[in-house]
């Protein structure tokens, strides 16, 4: 694999090559009409553009004749010169010495002389007259045309091809599957090669369309500093992990959330200067935006050392909007008081905002992330300072999944979204207000047929009673935002990757189905939504 | 398709023939006109979905596109409440507006050619029956048959077909 700084150099000159061709017939539009302004826009704005780049990338001589042509366009711009006679002249001479010095970069050359051209450049700007050696119009006779080794690509495009490799898969398990029945060993070697092919080029579309975390944090800078500077705040912003490598679509997806994640703990999180001082901390707020890949997902963390959530509260304002009585409240651990701050609505309770500076939207935070299939974590120490975490799939194409049948149907669950599957005996069960409750790993944890849940109406659930529990229970114990739900199903299949289509319309406001995969025996499988699933548990249990 | 556009204003001019799909519901025959079918096959494997309405089928796979199907019978309650669907019936893809949906039939439907000025708009008798006469374009009177013609992108609206419980 490439280093990273071999494939910013990539970029660079592919930016370079393409803003030195848009300079060559900007140009060239400009001498056809000198008073052409669009085209001395972006002649002005593309030697803006490369001379940053340049200089980023320590191409110290590109950038310096670059920002001498910007000069000279900036003059033309504000029609203090004018694009005519021999300032023309040498600003072609710039763009082909521009053009040279891109493509020695690219070949690993040194970058030609340009003291001439800079020198020219410069008594333009003193309104001197240039001094002309003639050379410059055998250049134009052994220009090298190049084209560039990247291509950029609409997004659009690549989704196409993850849709169709989605396509593939599925026929393919399907080709597996008849193989197998079928029992021909030409047959059956065939299919296994082609399963190894579409394996390969899933990986390749999947890594196409992966970008580095960094293009996304290195914008936060600057939103930090305008958002403390509008609430007189100071914070220092330390980046890390920008080289995490994510899908291109999820980056978008999360954008909104992360910048609100960070205005809000610019604006809420942090204690004033004078709070900061009175509370022993230093008056300086320290903000960690931070990526690192665990196991086959990407967290995504935001922490400050801010002055916490107030869990006291928020528990108090939960109880207060009937989200949860009051005794079950006193038993709610912290991490289950802090998961209210994502319900809907909850956000608008503005007491809770005002004292624990948290809540405003992070509803619309979560609902981001659970489309993607993620999860959502906060922590926090009262006083000390708070941190989310955005779990993340690398990729959008392939999910993990629990299989398992119900009615003799085969459903989904996502992986993202099981805790563990266990099985039960009816003495494991006991009833609880209604509800059938289990402990599993030290957690009392609600239970609930999936059967009932999905049918009867949208009415309250009928209690729950020992009887109607027969012989061992297979239950997956799903966990979203902190609450966990035992669901009993007929039976657990098994683990398996699958690629999840979106459910098509008019069914797709069914919120419950976050899709349908087709299994290698060509039969339908609803994926549950666990979200959806556990949002209709809390509306129907009594 | 401009020129097999609608129907009454169009009486006075040379007839245009028009190829309409005919299929059986309760004891009524109903007929598409054929662009609005996309196919006919023998209804593929049905998984249930819960929390849709009774007459949503649930969804099938189609030559790997995963479409609802949709039985008529039932939302119009064109057949007794407790008689079901035959083992073997056939399927009609009809695209909707942004999407195909199945249509249910029990018998296979026939394709029929028919001159546009055959189509008349529906009278008033129409209303008793259960379909909604904003879906009707018309009735067609063909060799003593009675052939109501649907307008399949009214009737297959998301919130026409999803009315009940939007769960």
């Amino acid at each position: 694999m490439k280093s990273r700084e071999q494939e910013y150099r990539e970029i660079y000159m592919a930016e370079a090559l393409e803003a030195y061709d848009a300079m060559s017939r900007h140009i060239s539009e400009l001498e056809r009409n000198p008073q052409d302004q669009d085209a001395l826009n972006e002649l002005f704005r593309l030697m803006h553009n490369l001379k940053s780049n340049s200089r980023a990338m320590g191409f110290n001589s590109i950038g310096e004749v670059a920002h001498h042509m910007e000069t000279i366009f900036g003059l033309i711009r504000s029609k203090e010169k004018e694009f005519s006679g021999s300032l023309a002249t040498v600003l072609f001479t710039g763009v082909d010495t521009i053009g040279a010095m891109i493509r020695a970069v690219g070949d690993d050359q040194d970058l030609p002389e340009s003291t001439a051209l800079l020198d020219n450049l410069d008594r333009l700007v003193r309104g001197e007259e240039p001094v002309l050696d003639g050379e410059t119009a055998d250049e134009d006779a052994n220009r090298k045309l190049e084209l560039s080794d990247l291509v950029y690509i609409q997004i659009k495009k690549l989704d196409h091809l993850l849709n169709l490799v989605g396509e593939l898969i599925i026929d393919r398990d399907r080709i597996l599957t008849l193989s197998q029945e079928i029992g021909n060993s030409a047959l059956q070697s065939a299919a296994a090669h082609l399963f190894r092919i579409t394996d390969e080029l899933q990986y390749s579309v999947m890594d196409a369309r992966l970008v580095n975390v960094g293009t996304l944090l290195n914008k936060f800078p600057r939103v930090v500093r305008d958002v403390a500077s509008a609430e007189q705040k100071q914070v220092e912003l330390t980046l890390s992990g920008q080289d995490i490598q994510i899908d291109r679509n999820i980056l978008q997806i999360i954008t909104d959330a992360l910048l609100h994640l960070v205005r809000n703990a610019v604006s809420h999180g942090f204690e004033t200067p004078a709070e900061r001082e009175k509370a022993g901390k230093p008056v300086q707020g320290q903000l960690v935006l931070s990526a690192q890949t665990e196991r086959d997902d990407v967290l995504i963390q935001v922490t400050d050392d801010g002055r916490g959530i107030d869990v006291e509260s928020v528990r108090r304002k939960a109880v207060e909007r009937g989200l949860v009585s009051k005794e079950a409240a006193r038993l709610l651990d912290d991490s289950a008081v802090r998961a209210f701050l994502f319900e809907p609505g909850f956000s608008m309770a503005k007491e809770v905002t005002e004292i624990s500076g948290r809540g405003v939207g992070l509803d619309v935070v979560k609902l981001a992330i659970d489309s993607l299939g993620g999860q959502l974590r906060v922590e926090s120490v009262l006083g000390e300072g708070t941190t989310f975490t955005l779990v993340l799939p690398t990729s959008i194409a392939v999910k993990g999944a629990l299989l398992f049948e119900l009615d003799e149907r085969s459903y989904a669950i996502p992986l993202m979204h099981t805790d563990s599957v266990v099985s039960l005996w009816p003495d494991d069960l006991h009833v609880v207000g209604g509800l059938l409750m289990a402990e599993v790993q030290g957690e009392n944890v609600p239970v609930v047929s999936l059967r009932r849940l999905l049918h009867n109406g949208d009415g309250p659930l009928p209690p729950a009673t020992r009887a109607e529990v027969v012989g061992r229970q297979d239950i997956i114990i799903v966990n979203y935002n902190n609450r966990k739900l035992g669901l009993i199903v007929d039976r657990f299949l098994r683990q398996q990757n699958i690629v999840i289509k979106p459910m098509s319309k008019p069914l797709d406001i069914i919120e419950l189905f976050g899709g349908v995969t087709l299994l290698g025996s060509g039969q339908v499988c609803l994926v549950l939504d666990v979200p959806a699933l556990t949002r209709l548990f809390l509306a129907r249990r009594l | 398709m401009a020129d097999a556009e609608p129907t009454v204003d169009k009486k006075n001019k040379p007839d245009t023939i028009i190829q309409l799909i005919v299929f059986r519901l309760g004891e009524e025959e109903y007929g598409l006109r054929i662009e609005q079918v996309k196919e006919v096959t023998v209804t593929p494997e049905i998984a249930r979905m819960p929390k849709t309405p009774p007459f949503v089928k649930g969804i099938a796979n189609l030559r790997g596109d995963i479409i609802a199907i949709i039985d008529l019978e039932e939302r119009f309650r064109l057949r007794p409440a407790n008689e079901e669907l035959p083992a073997l019936s056939y399927t009609l893809a009809i695209e909707a507006k942004d999407y195909t949906i199945g249509i249910v039939v029990r018998e296979v439907p026939q394709p029929l050619s028919v001159p546009v000025s055959i189509i008349e708009k529906a009278p008033e008798f129409i209303q008793d029956i259960n379909i909604n006469d904003k879906y009707i374009e018309g009735i067609a009177k063909i060799d003593g048959r009675i052939i109501i013609v649907l307008d399949m992108l009214k009737l297959l609206t998301p919130t026409e077909i999803m009315q009940l419980q939007p769960r």
